[in-house]
Formats: C-alpha cells, sequence, structure tokens
C-alpha cells in the first residue's frame, strides 16, 4: 500500500514540478532577434527577385509590340484598358510581394549586419527592386525599416511620388553602394560596376542625362578592370550564365524553389505555355525585316513558328535573368551623349561593337547627322538588340514614343500597371488605385 | 512504446477469464418495468457473490444456469435493485421498480458526471439508444440534426474527410470552430473520426460557457465528451455488427454539356437568333458544328469521374466483468470505395477498456484506443477536371483517332493550322502526333485542335491524363494510451490520477509526374511526403468530493493539469521528377529535394476547481474557476483565468407546485468566460527564420510572423438563459436556450499589405457579440408494449455582430476564391462576421454578343450587366455605396437558422428511424460555372463595345466580365436532407437462442435518401465550402465553393448478432 500512495505523491510531484515553466524555445531555427550573421538574410533578399522576373518579362515584351497574349484574359496585356486588372494574381500580386520581400530582407541587412559589402548589395537589391516598382506603378509606398507589430497600425503607407523615390532611396542606396561595393562580380552578386550601370539607367529613366553621364561612362571605360566585355557571339549571351557580357542578372536554378512557382520566363516566349502559343508580334518581324542580314534575327525571333527561340530549349535547362549587361549599359551612354550634345562622329562609334557582332555595317555619322537621327538610329538598335528581355515597354514609356511606335494613341493612364486590389483593400485604401484601373 | 505492455496486458486478461462449471440447471425469465410491463432490455442478472450473471436482451428475456440457494440480483440503472433466491423454480417474472431518487439520468460533465435534474448548464446528450438505433460509419453523422446549438456540415463528401463541427455562434472569427474532443476523460487530438462509432456509449456536448469553463482555454468552441463503452459484470457477451453499401453522387444530371448536346443547342439556337454568327466564316461555322455533331464515343467528364462507390464494415466486440474487473474489446474494420474515381477510406479500430476494484479503496483502469486509416485523395481538383470539354472519349478508341485525324484534315484544308502544331510538351517517350495515337491513349484537348483551329479546349491534358499520372494520399496511425488510480480517501472523497499519452502518426503523399503537364515541364512535377508525428502527454490529478447530507447534495472536484504536445516530422519537396515507371526520391537529384523541418514543442498548465450544491433537489448552483497557462502565446501574457457560474431552479419539485400537467419546470442561468487559442501555432509569438536554398547558397526568407510579445488570450464571455418543461410525465420534453456571448480581444489574422512581408499578422484585437435561440423538443408519442414512437425536433439560430476591431471600423477586405475569381469579404464594425460583397448584376449579357459561338461547348458571354449603383459613371469594385464605389451585401454563409428532426418508432420487432437535418438562409460564392461556362473563349464582339470604355453600345448599360466580384456567381445554400433512415428487424430470439444467438437484427438504411437544395444552386454539394487555399483566413472569409466534392447517397445492408 504505501508504494502506492508513493506512486500518487510522485505523480502529484510530477505534475507540479513540470508545471512551471512554459517557455518552449523552438529547438532547430534561430528566432530573427538572436541573428548575428546576415549573409542567409541577404540571399534572401537575391532569391526574392526570381518572383520579379516573368512579371518583367510579360511587362516588358507582352504589353510592347515584342510579343501577343492570345487567349483571354491574358489577351488584357495587348488592351490599354481597365481590364488588365484580371492579371494582377498571376502577375502583379507576386511580383509587389516578392519585391518588397526583398527590400523588407535588404532593409534587415542595412540595419544589422556589420559587414559593409553585404550593406552594399542590400542597398544594391533594394535601389533594383524600388526601381522596378517604380517602372512598373509609378508613385509606390516606401518602408526602410523592419517592422515592429506596434508600428504596423500607424505605419504610412500612402504611395510617395516616384521622384521622390528616386531621389530619396534608389539614388543615395545606389551611391552607397558604389562606394562599399568590389569592382569585381564574385559568384553573380552585385559588384560596383553592377551598381553604376543601374544608377546610370535609373538617372536615363528619370530623363537626366548629365548626371547619367559620369556613371554609364565609368562603366563603359571601366568594364574590362572588372572582368566584363562583350561576348564575341550573340547568342551566347543568353545561354551561358554569368558569361563576361552580364553585369548583374538575377540568377535561376531548377531546383532552387521559387516562391513565386512560375520563374520560366523564357517558356512564354518560346509559345510554351497555352495562353499565348505563337507569341511573337508581326512588328518585331517587321523590325528584323528592315535590318537585312542582322544576326540576331535567327536568335530573337522565328517568323515561322511565331516564337522567340531566345532562350532555346524547354523544360529541363533554366536561364537567368539578365538584368544589366555591357550592350545595355553602351546603347545608353551613346543615347546619353547624343542628348547631352555630343556629335554624332563620337556617338555612333560605340555602337560599332554591337552592330559589327550582329553582322551589321558601322552606323555613318556623315548621313545620320543630326540628334534626332542618332536618337532614332539607338532606339532602332535598342529594340533588335534587346528583345525578349523585358526592356521594350519601358524604354517606350521612358521616351515617350509609345504612340508612336504602337501605332495607336494610348491613354498615358496605361503607361503603368495597376496596383493589386489586395493591397487597397489590405490598406483600407490608404494605397490608392492608379488612375484609369 | 507502451503497445507492447498494453498487448501482453490483454492476454493475460483474456487468460485470465475461467468459467467454472457447478452442478446448475437453467433458468429462463423476463424483467419487465412495473410501470408499463415493457420488457428492460440489457439488465443486469447476477448471482450474488459470484462473477456468473447475464444480461437481459431486447425483450427482457433472460436465460441464466442457476443451482438452489444462489442469490440472483437484478440491477438497472434507474430502478431498484432486487434479490430473489432461488428455490428451484426455472422461470421467473420480475418487475422492477422505478428509483425515484435515481430515475435521473446521469450525465458526464467535464471532470465528473452529475444527475440530470441537477443540471444548471446547457449540455446536449445523444446515448448508446440514439447511437444503437442507426447505422452511420462515423459518429459525427449520428449527431447530425440531433442536437440543437450543433450544426455539422459536409464540406467535402469524400470518404475519410471530416465534417465541420460547430458548436453555437463561432467562438473565432480566424482559426478553425473544431470543439475540444474528449474521450473518456482524454482530449484527443485530432477528430471525432478516432473513435469507433460502435464503441460509444453516449455523447454529451458541452455549449454553454458555464459548462465548458472548467475546460477553460480550449472550451470556447465547445466540448463534445465521448463516453465509451465499458464491461458489466456477467458472462461475457459477444457481438458482431456487420454492413455493406453502395453509393453514388446525389445529383444524378450532368452539369455540362456534350459535343453532342452543343450541337444541337447551337443549331437551335442559331435558328432561333439567340447566337449571332454573322462574324463567323461559313466553312469555320460548318466544320465545327459538324465536329460537335460527330465526334464519336464522347464520354462526359462527370460521367466517367463519378461512379458508384461501396463499402464493407465488421465491427466486433467482447466484453463481460468478473467481481472485481470489467472489460470491453473491440475491433471494428472499414473499407470504402469512394464515388469520385481514385478516392477511398480503409480504417482499422481497435479499443480495449479495463476497469478494476483492488481492494475497497483503490479502483484503477486502463484503456487503450488504437486506430490506422489510409485515405485515398483525388490527386487534382474536381472543377479542374471538369471544365475539360466533353468531345472525347476518355480513352482513345479507334473510331475517336480516326475522327480527329480526319478533323485535322478538314481543318488544314479550310487554311487552319494542324492540331499538331498544337503540341507543346516534350519529345518521346511522349506521343507528339496525332496520327500516332493508339487506342487506349488518353485523350487530350490538342488532340481535337486548339480554340482558334478545331474545338479542343484550354490545350491542357486530358482529365485522364491528370488524374492517371497523380497520387495523393493520406496514412493516419494513432494511439492513445490512458491510465488512472484512484484511491478513496474517506466515504465520499476521492484522489484520482490520470496519466496518459498519446501518439499521431500523419503521412501526406502526393505525386505528380511529367505527363501531367501539356508542356511536360519538369517544375510542373512533384514528389511531395510529408510525416508529421504529434504526441501528446497529459498528467492529471484530481479531488473528487460527494456527499448527500440530508436534504443538502454536494460535489466538488478540484484539480491540476499539466500537457505537452511535441510535432516533429519532414516534409520533402520533390521537383523535376524523372519520366519513369518507379517513383522514388532515389532517381531525383539531390538539388531538387526541399527537406523542411518540424520541431515544435507546446506546454500546458491548468489548474481548476468546482462545487456544485443542490438543497433538496430544488435550488441548483454549481462554480467553477480554472487557470491556464499556455507556452504559445506573448511572454508578457501567458496565463488566464476563467470562471463561471451557473444556477437553477427544479420549480416542480417545491410543495406549493402542483400543476400536473406540466411536470417539469425548470429555468436555468448560467455565465462564465472561456479561451480560445484554436488557430495558434507553436511559435506565432516569435518571429523564426525561414531556411530556404538559394543559389547563393542558404538564405533566411521573411519569417511567417512579426514576433508579438503582447500575443494574448481571447476570452469569450457567455451568458445562458434556458428553461426545462416536461409534459404529461414528462412524455414530451422541451428546453429553450437563449445566449449571448461576448468574445473580447479578438485573436484577428489580419490581413495587412504585402509591404510588411506577410499576408497576415496576428494580433488581439476586437470584440463580437453573438447571440442564438435553440429549442430542442422531445416526446414519447407512444409507448406501449408492442409499440413506441418517439420523435424529436429541434431549432437553432446565430447571429453575430462585430461590435469592435480595436480602433479599426473595418478589417481589411480580403477577396477569397480560385485565382482572385471570389467575392469581397468584409469585416466591420456593426456588420456580421465573413459577408460577402460585390457588385450587382442585372442579367447576363446575352449570347448574341458573343463574337463566335462556336468556339468553345457550352460558352456563354462570360460577361454581365452591373449596376452603377451610384450613378457616377465609374463601376468602382474596391468602395462601398457608402463610400462612393459600388460595392453591396450580397450575402453570408451563415443560415438564418438550421434545423433537425428525427423520429424513431418500433412496432413489435420492427424498428424504424429517422433524421433530417437542414439549413436555411446561407449562401455560398460557386466559382465552378466561371470555369465550365466561360472562361476561355466567350469573348465579345468588338462591336459590343467599340471604344472600350466599360459600356455596351446597344443599350448604355455598364457590364464586367465574370472574373469580377458578381452576385451572379452567389448560390443558395440552404438544404435539407434526410441524413438517415433505418429500417430494422429483430430476429425472434427464441429461434436464434436454439443456435446460441442472443439476439440479432437486420436492417436496410441508406444516408441523403433525399436531399433539397436552392433552385439556383449549381454544383453537386450547397455545404461544400472551400477552406483549402493558402490565403483563407478563417470565418471572415468563410462561403466560397471551388469544386467540393458531391454529396453521398447511399445504401447500406446489415446485420447484428449478439452471443
Amino acid at each position: 500500500m504505501k508504494n502506492i500512495y508513493l506512486l500518487f505523491l510522485g505523480s502529484l510531484l510530477l505534475t507540479i514540478s513540470c508545471s512551471t515553466d512554459l517557455d518552449e524555445v523552438p529547438p532547430n531555427i534561430a528566432s530573427s532577434d538572436s541573428l548575428t550573421d546576415f549573409e542567409g538574410v541577404l540571399n534572401a533578399a537575391y532569391y526574392y527577385q526570381l518572383g520579379a522576373v516573368t512579371p518583367m518579362a510579360v511587362m516588358g515584351d507582352f504589353r510592347a509590340d515584342n510579343a501577343l497574349m492570345l487567349e483571354s484574359p491574358y489577351t488584357e496585356f495587348d488592351e490599354y484598358d481597365p481590364g488588365l486588372t484580371a492579371m494582377e494574381d498571376q502577375f502583379f500580386g507576386p511580383f509587389y510581394t516578392a519585391l518588397y520581400r526583398s527590400i523588407l530582407s535588404s532593409n534587415n541587412v542595412i540595419e544589422n549586419s556589420e559587414d559593409a559589402t553585404q550593406i552594399g548589395e542590400a542597398k544594391f537589391l533594394r535601389a533594383l527592386s524600388y526601381f522596378k516598382l517604380v517602372k512598373a506603378f509609378g508613385d509606390v509606398t516606401v518602408i526602410l525599416t523592419s517592422p515592429d507589430i506596434g508600428d504596423i497600425p500607424t505605419f504610412d503607407l500612402t504611395r510617395k511620388p516616384a521622384l521622390e523615390v528616386y531621389n530619396n532611396v534608389i539614388i543615395p542606396d545606389l551611391q552607397d553602394a558604389i562606394s562599399t561595393l568590389g569592382v569585381t562580380n564574385v559568384n553573380g552578386r552585385a559588384s560596383r560596376l553592377a551598381a553604376q550601370s543601374l544608377l546610370g539607367k535609373v538617372y536615363v529613366h528619370m530623363g537626366n542625362f548629365v548626371s547619367a553621364e559620369p556613371q554609364l561612362a565609368a562603366v563603359v571605360n571601366g568594364a574590362a578592370g572588372g572582368g566584363i566585355s562583350l561576348q564575341p557571339n550573340y547568342a551566347d549571351i543568353f545561354v551561358t550564365d554569368l558569361n563576361s557580357e552580364i553585369i548583374f542578372a538575377t540568377q535561376e536554378s531548377s531546383s532552387v524553389e521559387d516562391e513565386y512557382g512560375f520563374s520560366d520566363f523564357w517558356s512564354w516566349f518560346l509559345g510554351n505555355d497555352t495562353k499565348s502559343p505563337k507569341p511573337l508580334d508581326p512588328s518585331l518581324i517587321a523590325a528584323f525585316d528592315a535590318s537585312p542580314g542582322d544576326l540576331r534575327r535567327a536568335v530573337n525571333i522565328d517568323a515561322v513558328a511565331l516564337t522567340s527561340p531566345k532562350y532555346p530549349q524547354s523544360g529541363g535547362p533554366e536561364y537567368d535573368w539578365i538584368e544589366l549587361r555591357l550592350a545595355d549599359v553602351i546603347l545608353l551612354y551613346a543615347e546619353t551623349l547624343n542628348e547631352n550634345g555630343a556629335p554624332a562622329t563620337t556617338v555612333l562609334p560605340l555602337l560599332d561593337d554591337i552592330r559589327e557582332r550582329a553582322g551589321l555595317a558601322d552606323l555613318d555619322p556623315v548621313t545620320i547627322n543630326t540628334k534626332a537621327l542618332v536618337r532614332k538610329a539607338i532606339y532602332k538598335e535598342r529594340r533588335l538588340e534587346l528583345a525578349f528581355e523585358g526592356q521594350r515597354w519601358f524604354d517606350l514609356v521612358r521616351t515617350g514614343t509609345v504612340d508612336a511606335e504602337m501605332g495607336e494613341t494610348i491613354n498615358p493612364n496605361y503607361y503603368v500597371f495597376p496596383i493589386p486590389i489586395s493591397e487597397i483593400l489590405a490598406s483600407n485604401g490608404v494605397i490608392t488605385q492608379n488612375p484609369g484601373y | 512504446m507502451n503497445l507492447k505492455k498494453t498487448l501482453t496486458l490483454i492476454t493475460l486478461l483474456f487468460s485470465s477469464i475461467v468459467i467454472i462449471a457447478q452442478e446448475n440447471y437453467p433458468l429462463e425469465g423476463k424483467v419487465v418495468s412495473t410501470v408499463d410491463q415493457m420488457g428492460i432490455p440489457g439488465a443486469n442478472v447476477i448471482i450474488k457473490g459470484t462473477s456468473i450473471g447475464t444480461s437481459t436482451d431486447f425483450d427482457g428475456n433472460f436465460q441464466i444456469e442457476v443451482k438452489s440457494g444462489d442469490i440472483l440480483e437484478f440491477s438497472y440503472i434507474g430502478y431498484v435493485t432486487q434479490n430473489i433466491t432461488i428455490t428451484n423454480q426455472t422461470t421467473l417474472a420480475i418487475s422492477l421498480t422505478e428509483d425515484s431518487r435515481a430515475l435521473d439520468e446521469v450525465v458526464v460533465v467535464g471532470y465528473g458526471t452529475q444527475k440530470k435534474s441537477h443540471l444548471t448548464g446547457a449540455i446536449a446528450k445523444v446515448g448508446g439508444d440514439d447511437l444503437a438505433a442507426i447505422q452511420v460509419t462515423r459518429v459525427d453523422d449520428a449527431l447530425a440534426g440531433k442536437l440543437a446549438g450543433v450544426l455539422i456540415q459536409n464540406q467535402d463528401g469524400s470518404p475519410g474527410a471530416d465534417p465541420k463541427i460547430q458548436v453555437r455562434a463561432a467562438s473565432s472569427i480566424n482559426g478553425n470552430s473544431n470543439p475540444l474532443i474528449v474521450v473518456d476523460g482524454y482530449p484527443i487530438s485530432g477528430s471525432l473520426a478516432t473513435v469507433n462509432p460502435n464503441d460509444i456509449q453516449s455523447v454529451e456536448v458541452l455549449k454553454d460557457a458555464a459548462s465548458a469553463a472548467i475546460y477553460g482555454s480550449r472550451g470556447a468552441n465547445g466540448v463534445i465528451l465521448v463516453t465509451t463503452k465499458k464491461g458489466k459484470r456477467g458472462a461475457p457477451s459477444f457481438s458482431y455488427n456487420t454492413y455493406s453499401s453502395i453509393s453514388s453522387k446525389y445529383k444524378r444530371d450532368r452539369i455540362n454539356m456534350t459535343a453532342g448536346e452543343w450541337a444541337n443547342t447551337l443549331e437551335t439556337g442559331i435558328a432561333s437568333g439567340r447566337y449571332d454568327i454573322s462574324e463567323v466564316d461559313p466553312d469555320l461555322l460548318n466544320y465545327r458544328i459538324n465536329a460537335y455533331k460527330n465526334a464519336p464515343d464522347v464520354l462526359a467528364v462527370e460521367d466517367w469521374l463519378y461512379g458508384n462507390g461501396y463499402s464493407t464494415n465488421h465491427d466486433f466486440s467482447y466484453s463481460g466483468g468478473t467481481e472485481n474487473a470489467n472489460y470491453f474489446a473491440s475491433l471494428g474494420y472499414q473499407n470504402t470505395e469512394g464515388i469520385v474515381r481514385t478516392e477511398g477510406y480503409e480504417r482499422l479500430n481497435a479499443r480495449l477498456n479495463i476497469d478494476a476494484e483492488l481492494g475497497d479503496r483503490f479502483k484503477t483502469g486502463l484503456s487503450f484506443n488504437g486506430f490506422a486509416a489510409d485515405r485515398d485523395i483525388a490527386g487534382h481538383d474536381q472543377r479542374d477536371l471538369l471544365r475539360a470539354y466533353n468531345i472525347s472519349p476518355i480513352y482513345h478508341t479507334a473510331a475517336s483517332i480516326a475522327f480527329v485525324q480526319a478533323l485535322d484534315q478538314q481543318a488544314q484544308a479550310l487554311g487552319l493550322d494542324p492540331f499538331d502544331n498544337g503540341y507543346r510538351g516534350g519529345d518521346a517517350p511522349f506521343n507528339n502526333s496525332i496520327y500516332t495515337l493508339q487506342p487506349g491513349d488518353t485523350a487530350q484537348d490538342w488532340h481535337y485542335g486548339r480554340s482558334g483551329n478545331g474545338i479542343g479546349g484550354t490545350g491542357d491534358a486530358g482529365p485522364a491524363t491528370k488524374l492517371d499520372n497523380t497520387d495523393r494520399y493520406q496514412k493516419t496511425y494513432f494511439a492513445n494510451v490512458t491510465s488512472f488510480l484512484e484511491y478513496k480517501i474517506i466515504d465520499g472523497l476521492n484522489i484520482k490520477a490520470v496519466l496518459g499519452a498519446d501518439i499521431r502518426d500523419t503521412k501526406d503523399y502526393f505525386y505528380r509526374g511529367l505527363e501531367f503537364d501539356s508542356q511536360a515541364r519538369g517544375n510542373q512535377t512533384a514528389l511531395d511526403e510529408t510525416t508529421v508525428q504529434q504526441t501528446s502527454t497529459l498528467s492529471e490529478t484530481t479531488l473528487n468530493y460527494n456527499k448527500e447530507i440530508g436534504k443538502h447534495s454536494v460535489s466538488a472536484v478540484a484539480g491540476i493539469e499539466f500537457q505537452k504536445i511535441y510535432f516533429k516530422g519532414t516534409s520533402l519537396t520533390g521537383t523535376n521528377v524523372p519520366f519513369s515507371d518507379i517513383v522514388n526520391y532515389n532517381l531525383l537529384k539531390p538539388e531538387d529535394i526541399t527537406v523542411r523541418e518540424r520541431d515544435e514543442t507546446i506546454s500546458r498548465w491548468s489548474y481548476f476547481g468546482r462545487i456544485s450544491y443542490a438543497f433538496d433537489n430544488r435550488y441548483l448552483l454549481s462554480a467553477s474557476i480554472r487557470r491556464d497557462g499556455d507556452s504559445r502565446f506573448g511572454a508578457n501574457n501567458r496565463y488566464a483565468t476563467f470562471p463561471a457560474l451557473s444556477i437553477g431552479w427544479n420549480v416542480h419539485n417545491e410543495s406549493f407546485y402542483n400543476f400536473d400537467f406540466l411536470s417539469t419546470l425548470k429555468p436555468r442561468f448560467s455565465t462564465g468566460s472561456l479561451g480560445s487559442t484554436s488557430d495558434l501555432g507553436a511559435y506565432n509569438s516569435l518571429s523564426l527564420l525561414n531556411p530556404q536554398a538559394t543559389v547563393l547558397g542558404t538564405g533566411f526568407l521573411i519569417p511567417d510572423d512579426i514576433a508579438n510579445s503582447d500575443l494574448t488570450w481571447q476570452t469569450n464571455t457567455e451568458t445562458n438563459y434556458g428553461i426545462d418543461l416536461g409534459f404529461i410525465k414528462n412524455r414530451i420534453r422541451l428546453s429553450a436556450d437563449y445566449y449571448t456571448s461576448d468574445i473580447e480581444d479578438i485573436l484577428i489574422n489580419q490581413s495587412v499589405s504585402e509591404v510588411f512581408g506577410t499576408p497576415s499578422i496576428r494580433l488581439n484585437s476586437g470584440d463580437v457579440r453573438s447571440s442564438g435561440l435553440e429549442l430542442e423538443l422531445t416526446a414519447g408519442i407512444v409507448k406501449k408494449e408492442n409499440f413506441s414512437w418517439d420523435f424529436g425536433a429541434n431549432l437553432s439560430t446565430v447571429k453575430t455582430e462585430i461590435t469592435d476591431l480595436g480602433g479599426l471600423d473595418e478589417l481589411p477586405q480580403v477577396i477569397y476564391g480560385q485565382s482572385g475569381r471570389g467575392p469581397v469579404y468584409r469585416n466591420y464594425v456593426g456588420g456580421e462576421i465573413g459577408e460577402m460583397w460585390g457588385l450587382e448584376t442585372i442579367r447576363i449579357v446575352e449570347d448574341e454578343y458573343i463574337e463566335d459561338p462556336t468556339r468553345a461547348i457550352g460558352i456563354n458571354s462570360s460577361a454581365y450587366y452591373v449596376v452603377d449603383q451610384n450613378g457616377d459613371g465609374v463601376i468602382d469594385k474596391t468602395k462601398t455605396v457608402e463610400e462612393g464605389g459600388d460595392l453591396v451585401k450580397i450575402g453570408q454563409n451563415t443560415p438564418d437558422f438550421y434545423y433537425g428532426f428525427n423520429s424513431t418508432i418500433k412496432y413489435k420487432a420492427f424498428d424504424l428511424s429517422f433524421q433530417f437535418q437542414g439549413a436555411q438562409g446561407g449562401d455560398v460564392w460557386n466559382v465552378d460555372p466561371i470555369y465550365y461556362n466561360s472562361e476561355f473563349g466567350g469573348r465579345l464582339r468588338d462591336s459590343f463595345d467599340a471604344n472600350n470604355d466599360g459600356i455596351a453600345d446597344h443599350n448604355g448599360e455598364y457590364y464586367l466580365d465574370s472574373n469580377n466580384q458578381l452576385d451572379a456567381q452567389l448560390q443558395d445554400a440552404s438544404f435539407l436532407a434526410l441524413r438517415n433512415l433505418t429500417i430494422g428487424y429483430n430476429l425472434n430470439p427464441e429461434l436464434t437462442s436454439k443456435v446460441g444467438i442472443n439476439s440479432a437484427r437486420v436492417y436496410v438504411a441508406s444516408t441523403n435518401l433525399l436531399y433539397f437544395w436552392g433552385d439556383n444552386y449549381t454544383s453537386y454539394n450547397p455545404e461544400g465550402v472551400n477552406t483549402s487555399q493558402s490565403d483563407y483566413l478563417g470565418p471572415t472569409t468563410y462561403g466560397t465553393q471551388i469544386g467540393a466534392s458531391p454529396i453521398v447517397r447511399s445504401f447500406t445492408f446489415g446485420f447484428n448478432v449478439n452471443f
């Protein structure tokens, strides 16, 4: 009997002794406030860029005159009306989410890391994210810290004017990145050249060619020092990851799970998606027809199958998304010099390497002898060189040539894309929709 | 672990049952009730001082071997025990009188039992008789429609799916509504599926706060107390129950047209001017209509996907007892093939309950419950399978191959693209041409051309390709061992220690092969396997005091409880699964497998007490208190206290009371508070790093939660006013309860801007008030020896109102549905939880405005004329009318009221029971029609709106396509179901006893024999509400339907024998 009493007592004591402590600490995972090395957080900031890849491809080429959607409601990309909101769930929502997550990861590194290079890379990625957001949506909400639960209800979610985002966030971040990052590109991480290229491009988008010039000049003149050079063969740029022409790319790997689930932008161009089995826009065929002997034609378009074989294989391999490459920067630099008043004889030779690689003759400054003609030649070169790289629509908008090039009058409301409606709802209307949507 | 010990114990116990032979003679007799002279089934007949005994059969008859001088003891709950000394009688007629003191039914309450007449809370009970009368495969089915205030909904009709059980109003505006399930005093992890319905003695549902408050933080969703059968002293008895059923989907007609039917519709429609074909090339028109008309061997996807289901069940149980120990053991097996292709469910249950008395003061017991289930789930969602066009056989025949080849030639002759160009998949081994098809190959949409050149649909792989190349299943193993030791300190005062553990092991498997995807993309393949082992240990020590001194009756309990719950698991996510006959992780590249680990611990700690006092069975009072601690809350707020008080007055027991007609008059009042933790994960108050492989190395993704050290309990304070009435000697009983419930500091899963890196955050903010009325009627209409008729009915209403949202006027609105197709869910101060808002439509845009009506089967315009509510010339989908937009309230899922009625009729050897359940006034927003009729091809002609301004040119009305939040998708979710109908026949015991069978019953039963739904409801299950998308937030977004599995109608034949 005594034993049983002891058992009782034992079970009672067990009960009481167990009960004193309710602190359960997760065994194998660290809590974010106990983190000391921010490398992993920085990697996440890179990783989230994957979510923006396919939307950039679709916005940049399908919205413009390079590619077409064939099945409703995807055809909204070729119609300039409020119907485009139907696409937010597939494109604008994930794009928006992924970029803000990249921004928050960058914020965390910038706030907490003590490693200057990590901070520099984080600033580059934050600037890149805001640049993409501003290009797509115009005014956007700005967050530069890691949110605390208490701050959320009072946080100012209003969309800040694009110019303010450029001046207060993107430009200072890139200037900081330039001053801290090494000149060369390690494992595809952001480098000083990448930050300079992006800053130059940002100024060009702002129309501030005076500020753009030194940045772009530094890249064009310093590329070799950073191991960057034009690829001899145009087709190779797209099939080999991190080749010499790549200044910065968002790297993909089929074995890295993408939160967004469909980063295979190339399959849209290849006509693999059932929404657009023949995506090639006749306008681009015409553009190549007007450039006889252009070696880029076969790489960019298949006028019979009406697809783009630029990223040639489906299914298995994966392609990096090129954010910045040397030819793009050279063309921007040429455009900048032209806008800043440099003579055609100075500007046009910059294009020679690119044209020679394409099997074309050098442009002749004797016939192309005015600022307007040079400008036109550069725009044309950009279209052919950078087709299916997510650039075209944003170039049209920035250069004010939408109506002329698209051959129709498009309400400028539709130069930007709709803010995801879930954002308007979640902010109780503080985040507003773009006019027209 | 403990399993081995248990098994050893079972063996020992069974072998210890020794039947002792003596010089006996057989004695027969019958036990009846003195009141109505009806036989008492299940009365105990025991030879005093021995372990020999039996119990009476259904009619009160018994047989026992006795010898002269034995004392036979006859006993039955609620009756005075009688002793008869045997003096060579061979027959005995025993008449038991009701024990006026014990007449009371005993009701199980939290941590104890109570006499029904002493109850002061709202507790609903379904007893063993009710459960035995009908045959169900799960306990939930037996409760459907039986209890006021308990709504049971078949969200998913597939075998093995848990229904939604909601007790009273939702206690949380996020999270689930699942009540706490306590089996024999042990709170189990998991649903009622873990308990075999054949093992159940009774089920009690604690509805009001005062009854559930002793469960504190876990009681807010209500508590379901399940009491399983225990052995009875006497000779061992053996029971076997088996049944088989055949089932099919309830609605017989198809939702979608076949190609042939569409050809007719088109032709008549063109002739009548319903369709305008002026913009369609006449050659193309003929080509298409002929193709629809002549497509051979068409098998509608629905006819292929849904078929007959079959189920077989076997249950054995074995019980008995000796002087000191009782035992009950059972084994149950169920195997079901679902009505949806590939779906099935197989289950094995085992139970052992042992109770023993060790001397005068000690009692001990051990129970084991084991459960293994294997559930096969369709590997692809039904909405997507059903949207394939009905133009093909599911697998090609020689005729269909010849047809597509000929059709392709016609298309090319018309200058259209060859069909083979529609193929977007990989190279060999995949078939990339319609000219190499073989009979038996799966038919795919592209074989019939695309919408531009043929009659094919989306270009997706066909339904058979999708279903045959996916595999999804779930395996569950569950075991629960509980033991207790009870010691009588002094008379009326006991101390009891309970130690228990349960383990639930689940494995979820999903495979999707390369062929599934029409483009054969490696990144669309999947090989996912998630295993979670949930173990829980519980220790509970209680002190019980029960005493009746004169007119005072006191019972009290005080206790302390500690529980730890561990989740350990891994999930493997594989991609780029190679094309192969063997599916195995070894074939994947290591970098294509993502491993996630789950390792969580939850600790809970509580002490509690309750005292109940009754004076002269007239004045009743009960008070309880519980203090809970839970590791899931923020470090600053882990503890909370939950008190409750209830009182009652048995007016009919007063000396001045002399209304014979109203035999019971008992007003009750209770109030109490409860907490809820239903949607909290182990570490929701912390911000945890989320590791993920990236190209650059390990990345730490944004944490799912933002740290909140103030995260704390929400408190539900509930007040219940009740009255129990009994008429004509309580032949008719009526209970009415009205309650109000105020939830404060609600745990809200509030959606926030993605700017913060997470779609939602958990906050304690806001209050909700809910109220409801519940009526429950039971009547013994006829109570004669050979004929009895019982009837029950109940009705419940629920109303909720959001009274505060922590300073906000409204929670952020959410669109919940499929790819943005869903209503706007609004939750605002003054409104109800989960209101569905949208745009008011006038009518669908007429078919004549479709640019090309021949493009796809079942096409409609997929656009609706909408009302510009404020006439401002803009259709604003983001603002309500009040705010200057056009959103209006279009519905909500909560029914206005729900109800049930049931009856059991017994006539001689026959019995008949039925059970109706209904809900009235709820809505679902049904996504399916958008996909079935109009997702592709319903394009309007350019002239409909030449300038693209959103206004129809012909009548100046606004229009929007069906991808928007339109009330056109809102459908009536009301239903009335004959949940169960059972007709049984008891074989003549005199005949069966000759073959050694005490009693035998054969029965036929049907579930959902009748099912009525609203006129405008178009899918297969109005109860089917989707909660499985990743952005589901709980009741705030409840009401969208996406491809719900159909309501199942089944017919059952079974029999039951007792030895």
